[in-house]
């Protein structure tokens, strides 16, 4: 991005323009606020939901901000008569299409849809539609639900499926009115390509994507869980996480009703996480779970112990087989869920702490 | 992607030769050709030829069929064991009620052909009927030197106007055009000149020229009159518009169920071809798979590629980006199929054909109306002119739509206004393809305006929520029963809203047929 000395005027104001600014970028460095539905950051903009559709002067017809590059002069309009007339009847007709009562997706997700509507005080007494979109609904995937009632077609679920895990397992399908989200043949989302990331719950703008075990459990909204930032640990990437956590559950202990990634463009992980990190947050709460450090006893029975108690052990255990078969006799393999720092420390514990050069790392196939 | 390694324009082609998306076709042609099987299904539920196979006999439900009985027809393949549904209009309004069996178009089927299939979709009007036919054409005691198209003239294949053509300089052809005024005749009325000069302009040396023969407004016939009966005119056309804007590859978009004006293009190109007339130009045709929408044109763009067929952003206009991301002119049937008149006896000739406007003009005419066909008259002519050239009403004249399903309706009261682009703009109606659909007093107007938006619900692309739940909401709401809660008290700011919101033309104009209705009609609402 590099500024290039060329402005538009937005609402009146100047705004200075960078290389590659679609109307939107440079509304939204101005703390202009439009309103987008189908709009993602990581996604090529296709202009279909019409949310953001704003009037430029010699242009006859309202243009979509998010996939208009901002150009040298444009005299822009996002607050008149007009463009206020657009986002009513706009998302009145939307809201007859849409179960307007749910500000929440099945999953806790907030809908965005109904937030804007309220927002910008669209009708909702225009009368509601039967839903015309399917879903199959002999899906036995264990983690995505799709809830085709809450669906608007803006298709980001799977535009992400595409042009961010170049995975395509769903499609926009059908046409006209019955325009939903499909797999080939309405399979199963187990018997496509499908590797179950969850993008498409992620990128969701009203719910209708949503994580299948917080919709079993009848998840309260996302706002009033508590959420809790923390780092995956399944692998070394450090993607972050926020943990949604209902804190009376089990007692008081809390329980994790879903995990989200933070947004997309302020981590490292950009918005995004797979199966894993998503998904694979039972064992949490599991009964099975260590929480202290094991040593067999002398009749083989595993007893909890202190980390000093435990350390000691696998000093001792270490140098006992260093003494009796010598150092070579020893691997050291660290885990694919170490992080580099972890991994640069077992070598250094292998070779200067032990004295082999015997250690691996168990990604490194 | 360009043309020759784009493994996805093959897609529907593909599923159609696999006898459309059956279970696990897509999975199949997914290791195939490598694309993401999902793509492929997403591809072929979009277009209705593909989407249900086994469906294989399909009754027009457009207007003028339904006047003609087409429901009657639909119930009799039905009770016959036909494996049968409805589809929007098949082109043949003028040989009312239309059926397609598979992907042949029968003209006035009767319920006795339906009962004597017994069942069998082959026995369907197997008894010579379903052979090639042509419409009616008109006016009969014409002067040949007042058309420009001429329908009842023997072909001409001697190359004549591309030879001429060849003389000139492309500056020169493209001042001829302007002077000719020839608006494009697929609904816009845009001055075609224009066109011809931006992709001629373009920095972009690979082009393309793409006929658009997805001719589906309801009510419209003519380019499938032109593609029967004078392929030369359309060949030669598209071969100086070739050469013209410094392209030398051809796609021809002819909808699916197009199955007879395809054979004949086809042996015209092949004729062509081994003639080799047009040197250094190649015609490649490609079938529709059943979707209105892809007449739009950069829709039809998007089917071309073998994708859904869903209108993109304008702009880029395609002149500048289109297919294959190339500058592409884009042009239907008639359009095209006048050049070569213009080039042979000037601009100025086919501009004083026109009375309001420039050229001569098919006008398709059919519904209450004596003789349906395809009539080229002066462009402004009146609907009453243009029913006398028919043979005269059918009844007493109550409304009629001027220019297919997107024009909506006009009361009797404008049976004396040109039809011409500017004219019917100004009233809100619209020239559109010249689909002139006449209905009588027997007709309820409400029905009339539930019939036009049932078919643009069906075949709203889906892309955009204005259109797809407009669309969906207006049938709803005229058409009452479930839906009665809708009421009609907010069609008017539904349908600014798909005016103001919608993409691509079918949704800002698919309003019109409820709100024109609403609004000389209202009697019929009450």
């Amino acid at each position: 991005m590099s500024a290039m000395n060329q402005t538009l005027v937005l609402d009146g104001r100047k705004v200075e323009l960078q290389q590659g600014d679609t109307i939107l970028d440079a509304a939204s460095r101005a703390n202009t606020s439009i309103p987008t539905l189908c709009h993602d950051p990581r996604l090529k903009p296709v202009g279909a939901c019409r949310t953001c559709l704003i009037e430029v002067e010699g242009s006859r017809r309202l243009l979509p901000a998010c996939a208009t590059p901002a150009t040298e002069g444009m005299v822009i309009h996002t607050q008149n008569e007009r463009v206020d007339r657009h986002r009513k009847t706009l998302l009145g007709l939307y809201l007859t299409d849409h179960n307007k009562d749910r500000n929440h997706g099945l999953g806790g997700a907030p809908n965005q849809l109904v937030a804007m509507a309220h927002e910008v005080g669209a009708p909702t007494d225009w009368g509601q539609l039967p839903s015309k979109r399917k879903a199959n609904s002999e899906d036995d995937n264990p983690y995505i639900l799709f809830d085709a009632e809450q669906c608007i077609a803006c298709a980001r679920c799977t535009r992400y499926c595409d042009e961010v895990e170049s995975v395509s397992a769903i499609t926009l399908a059908g046409r006209g009115s019955e325009t939903t989200i499909s797999t080939n043949d309405g399979l199963s989302l187990l018997d496509t390509t499908c590797e179950m990331c969850g993008g498409c719950i992620d990128t969701c703008p009203t719910g209708a994507m949503t994580e299948r075990k917080a919709a079993a459990m009848q998840a309260p909204p996302e706002w009033d869980l508590k959420q809790v930032r923390s780092t995956c640990n399944f692998c070394g990437v450090g993607c972050q996480l926020n943990l949604h956590v209902d804190e009376a559950a089990n007692a008081g202990r809390g329980r994790i009703i879903k995990v989200t990634s933070p947004p997309a463009g302020t981590t490292s992980n950009d918005g995004n996480l797979c199966v894993k990190g998503r998904f694979a947050y039972d064992f949490v709460d599991h009964n099975e779970r260590l929480t202290t450090p094991l040593i067999r006893d002398k009749a083989g029975v595993l007893q909890p112990a202190t980390w000093e108690e435990a350390l000691a052990a696998i000093s001792l255990g270490l140098a006992g087989v260093s003494e009796r078969h010598g150092k070579n006799s020893l691997a050291f393999v660290s885990s694919s869920r170490c992080t580099m720092e972890e991994n640069y420390l077992v070598q250094k514990l292998a070779r200067q702490g032990y004295g082999t050069n015997n250690v691996h790392q168990c990604a490194a196939t | 992607m360009s043309a020759p390694t784009d493994p996805h324009s093959t897609i529907p082609d593909r599923l159609a030769n696999a006898g459309g998306l059956k279970k696990g076709v897509a999975r199949e042609l997914s290791r195939d050709t490598g694309l993401h099987e999902a793509d492929i299904y997403g591809v072929g539920s979009f277009y209705h030829l593909l989407a249900r196979p086994e469906k294989r006999v399909r009754v027009c439900g457009g207007l003028s069929c339904q006047l003609a009985g087409s429901r009657e027809i639909l119930s009799a393949c039905q009770a016959a064991g036909l494996p049968t549904e409805e589809i929007s209009c098949l082109a043949a309004c003028d040989r009312a009620p239309a059926v397609l069996r598979d992907r042949r178009t029968l003209p006035m089927v009767t319920i006795q052909d339906a009962e004597r299939s017994g069942g069998k979709v082959e026995d369907l009007c197997s008894n010579g009927s379903e052979s090639v036919w042509c419409g009616t054409i008109g006016p009969q005691e014409a002067d040949a030197e007042t058309l420009c198209l001429n329908l009842s003239a023997e072909p001409d294949w001697s190359g004549s106007a591309f030879n001429a053509a060849s003389t000139m300089e492309p500056s020169a052809l493209f001042d001829l055009i302007e002077e000719s005024g020839l608006q494009g005749r697929g609904g816009a009325g845009f001055p075609a000149h224009i066109k011809w000069r931006a992709v001629a302009d373009q920095a972009e040396q690979e082009r393309y020229i793409v006929l658009n023969a997805d001719e589906g407004e309801p009510g419209t016939f003519k380019d499938r009159e032109i593609l029967l009966r004078r392929p030369d005119l359309v060949l030669e056309g598209l071969a100086i518009a070739a050469a013209a804007t410094g392209s030398s590859e051809i796609y021809l978009y002819l909808r699916g169920e197009f199955e007879v004006p395809g054979g004949v293009l086809a042996e015209a190109i092949q004729a062509t071809t081994e003639a080799g007339r047009f040197p250094g130009i190649t015609f490649h045709m490609h079938a529709g798979q059943g979707a209105y929408i892809c007449g739009e044109e950069t829709a039809m763009l998007e089917a071309l590629e073998g994708k859904r067929g869903m209108p993109r952003l304008k702009p880029p206009f395609p002149v500048e980006i289109g297919l294959w991301n190339k500058p592409t002119l884009i042009h239907n049937v008639e359009t095209i199929a006048c050049i070569p008149g213009i080039v042979l006896q000037g601009g100025t000739w086919f501009k004083d054909l026109g009375r309001t406007e420039a050229g001569s003009k098919l006008y398709c005419v059919s519904g209450h109306v004596q003789n349906p066909g395809t009539y080229e008259l002066p462009l402004g002519v009146s609907l009453d002119e243009l029913v006398e050239a028919a043979g005269g009403y059918v009844g007493t004249l109550k409304a009629f739509s001027p220019g297919g399903a997107s024009s909506g309706f006009l009361p009797a009261s404008e049976r004396g206004r040109a039809l011409d682009f500017k004219g019917l703009g100004a009233i809100g109606s619209m020239l559109g393809s010249a689909g002139v659909v006449v209905l009588n007093d027997t007709i309820n107007m409400r029905w009339a305006a539930e019939e036009q938006l049932r078919f643009f619900e069906e075949e709203s692309c889906g892309q955009c929520a204005p259109c797809r739940i407009g669309t969906h909401y207006l049938h709803a709401a005229v058409k009452g029963g479930e839906e009665k809660s809708l009421g009609l008290t907010h069609v008017a700011d539904v349908a600014w809203q798909m005016n103001e919101g919608s993409i691509c033309g079918l949704g800002q104009a698919a309003a019109l047929p409820l709100t024109s209705a609403l609004k000389y009609f209202p009697e019929d609402f009450a």
